[in-house]
């Protein structure tokens, strides 16, 4: 199969596609080929050129820390659950997320998820026990992987700036629901996501973790506790 | 105002952030990325606390597990401390928003974990590490609105700054920027998790490599029982790594087995009765390095209703790496490097032997002796944290350090000179060679003959790196950071080799008894290119 990459060396440097050959199993995930074509003492592309080692970031290996999100043949996804023999074709693409900017090949710099986080306020600013029947939906909601697939995909969603995405609508409910009345994340809550979220829920699609945020959105638009109701 | 840098975001490097935080004291968090990506998300299984409501179990009882699961190498009152604050720990996590897995009457479910007489552990669906993690790191954001923390991403640990036996802080490698710069503090906390690097891909992170501990051991720090590597008995092979399978699985009931003339030979519960599945992961990992079939571990006969609810997680790693039906099949498992007891020698403060320098964590070495029990992992990381915190609080600081510019100067003039030379590909090469060396010749049963080769080959490796030219297609910390893993590779193997027994996950095939007399901790030093070991007898470090 042949894996078409797009890459670039350094923040700012300009893009180009490069294309690699991969004999291995068709059992190997995305991960894997990367792993492979790299991890050889020489490498080199479709036509033979040596070629620098590319670049993606990994650490867990097996879809629990979200580090591996790349675009893979044009869909949001996490390269090490996406598999050699579920893509069809005989070229494979792999690109960086478009959102973020890059810092080497599959390498993005994503701070701007932790940034509006940050500076949001999303913390629990006083704890209150939560309701039994809460404790599903916040286990789901702290499984997030904060590895902006779901920004990757959203239509509302650009650049951080303003619209803040699924990623902040979880944590407003984790927040909502072990807390009391919490106004500045209500207002930030209203502002930077319920006024911009056009409710495509293919966040919901792309999720490893499936979170259902939908659910989220609901029971903080029901008002509970830290959600106004709107 | 006292200001501590903290090398690594994982549950020990936040835990330690917001004990400070809580006591009023600032903190730089350090770490290539988010904690969302640290190893401790990992941590499927759970965390040890004795239920005070139980009739039958203690802290006593969970103390005498903790020093019998290590062989007793761990010091009493270091895990007295771990197991008492146990409790409390777990309110307090509640108190942060972890949502812990309830039983039928409302309160935290425990669960039976390998090694202990009680069900003590207790969990959080099936990723206790994550459910924690994004707590503290909630809490974090508190401290953060505060001022009294900063989280620094892209920043690799390079050395730390130490004069005269006292740390000052750090040299901090800035991969965005591409500058080494200072990072002054009053006290440095390392919570760089344990040496995965060493063998390559294990069941933990990549990230997680153990440069930390090899550059602060050349800087003077001491390291302690480096030989003891904990085999996960249960991981699944697949193409890109070894899986964990949780000990949830055995806790659960499942059976490990292998076959012979078409029966099953369940080999743990013929040696060691009823509960031979629960024994440590060390007396499972040795007793299948002895056979030569392929091991399964049998989780069918629980039936689906316990699996989908007790062992989700199981299920979909065996049927999405594997396409393995655990409800229908048994599962293939195989012991892999999961775990280090070893690392910075620590006293019961969570000091070095370098002053205002602490290790938390997997990368410091304390209370789990020869052989850690499931469930105190997570336990020890937020323990350790709240420690270090502790004693950093109890101390007044001056704020002031001396002239290290020559050393600041020094370093980054030997990163430009490396940078300015060029070579592709040695560096990663090497790495992989180091990899394939220790898994072969520190395996789960050592022997003389082969660990000394092993010793020789990174001899031949250490004698060339200076030589290696800079690989300027990968992170510049891989071209800076390999020195510093082959001394620690080189020192764990001197330290196996050392051991003359067998103890916990030390097993020597020339020496297959537990000698009475080594019943002490291994410290190795380093000096001037000397590597020197000591047998800890007088209790300096843990006792």
């Amino acid at each position: 199969m042949n894996i078409k990459i797009k890459r670039q060396r350094y923040p700012g440097a300009e893009s180009y596609w490069q294309t690699f050959v991969y004999t291995g199993s068709p059992e190997n995930t995305v991960a894997g080929v990367l792993d492979e074509l790299n991890y050889k003492d020489d490498i080199t592309d479709i036509n033979g050129e040596a070629a620098p080692r590319i670049s993606w970031e990994c650490s867990c290996l097996q879809g629990v820390c979200g580090a591996c999100a790349m675009v893979i043949n044009g869909k949001p996804a996490l390269a090490c659950e996406t598999f050699v023999k579920d893509c069809r074709g005989e070229t494979m693409t792999i690109e960086p997320l478009h959102k973020f900017p890059v810092i080497a090949d599959l390498v993005v710099d994503r701070s701007v998820i932790q940034k509006n986080l940050r500076e949001s306020g999303s913390y629990i600013k006083q704890y209150m026990n939560p309701e039994p029947e809460e404790y599903e939906h916040q286990y789901s909601t702290a499984r997030c992987l904060k590895c902006g697939l779901c920004l990757e995909i959203c239509p509302n969603y650009a650049d951080g700036s303003r619209f803040y995405g699924e990623v902040f609508a979880n944590d407003c409910y984790a927040i909502a629901s072990k807390s009391g009345k919490d106004e500045v994340m209500t207002e930030a809550y209203d502002k930077h996501f319920a006024a911009g979220c056009s409710k495509s829920l293919s966040c919901m699609d792309v999720c490893p973790m499936r979170i259902p945020t939908l659910a989220s959105m609901a029971k903080l638009n029901r008002g509970l506790k830290g959600g106004s109701g709107k | 105002m006292t200001t501590v840098a903290i090398v690594g975001s994982g549950i020990s490097g936040l835990s330690t952030a917001v004990s400070l935080a809580e006591k009023g004291i600032r903190s730089v968090v350090l770490s290539p990325f988010p904690s969302e990506r640290s190893q401790s998300v990992m941590a499927a299984g759970g965390i040890n606390a004795v239920d005070e409501h139980d009739p039958l179990d203690s802290i006593e009882a969970h103390i005498e597990d903790t020093l019998s699961g290590g062989r007793y190498l761990a010091g009493y009152d270091a895990v007295k401390g771990l197991c008492s604050a146990a409790p409390g720990i777990i309110a307090q996590l509640e108190r942060a928003g972890t949502v812990f897995t309830r039983n039928a009457q409302g309160g935290i479910d425990r669960r039976a974990f390998g090694g202990q007489r009680y069900k003590r552990t207790c969990y959080s669906g099936t990723a206790t590490g994550k459910q924690i993690v994004s707590a503290l790191v909630m809490a974090c954001r508190r401290y953060e609105a505060l001022g009294l923390i900063e989280r620094r991403q892209w920043s690799d640990f390079h050395s730390a700054l130490i004069k005269d036996g006292h740390c000052y802080g750090i040299l901090v490698f800035d991969e965005s920027t591409r500058e080494l710069y200072p990072l002054y503090a009053d006290a440095v906390v390392m919570a760089a998790g344990g040496q995965n690097a060493l063998f390559g891909k294990t069941t933990g992170s990549t990230v997680c490599d153990g440069y930390a501990a090899g550059r602060l051991f050349m800087q003077g720090a001491d390291l302690k029982n480096l030989e003891f590597i904990q085999y996960h008995p249960t991981t699944l092979e697949t193409p890109q790594k070894k899986m964990l399978v949780s000990e949830a699985a055995r806790g659960e009931g499942g059976r490990l087995f292998y076959e012979k003339a078409g029966r099953r030979i369940y080999f743990m519960e013929e040696r060691y009765g009823d509960k031979g599945n629960l024994m440590p992961r060390d007396v499972i990992s040795r007793e299948m390095a002895g056979i030569s079939e392929q091991v399964y571990l049998d989780v069918s006969f629980l039936g689906k209703d316990i699996i989908e609810h007790r062992l989700p997680e199981v299920q979909e790693l065996c049927r999405k790496y594997r396409g393995i039906d655990i409800t229908e099949e048994p599962i293939p498992v195989t012991p892999s490097v999961h775990f280090f007891m070893g690392g910075l020698a620590v006293d019961l403060n969570h000091e070095t032997n370098i002053r205002e320098l602490f290790a938390v964590g997997e990368c410091a070495s304390i209370y789990h002796g020869a052989n850690r029990l499931g469930g105190n992992s997570l336990l020890a990381a937020l323990y350790s944290g709240h420690t270090a915190a502790e004693a950093i609080a109890g101390r007044s600081y001056t704020g002031t350090h001396p002239d290290l510019t020559a050393y600041v100067s020094s370093e980054q003039e030997k990163l430009s000179q490396s940078f300015a030379s060029e070579s592709r590909f040695p560096v990663m090469y090497i790495r992989d060679l180091l990899a394939e060396h220790m898994q072969k010749q520190l395996g789960i049963v050592r022997e003389k003959e082969t660990l000394l080769d092993g010793i020789r080959d990174i001899e031949f490796y250490l004698d060339s790196v200076d030589r290696i030219h800079y690989d300027s297609s990968v992170l510049a910390y891989f071209n800076y950071s390999l020195k510093g893993l082959l001394v620690l590779a080189k020192a764990t193997l001197l330290c196996a080799e050392a051991r003359r027994e067998s103890r916990g996950a030390h097993n020597r095939s020339d020496y297959p008894e537990e000698d009475p007399q080594m019943n002490c901790a291994t410290i190795i030093s380093y000096e001037d290119g000397a590597y020197r070991i000591h047998y800890d007898r007088e209790g300096r470090y843990e006792h």
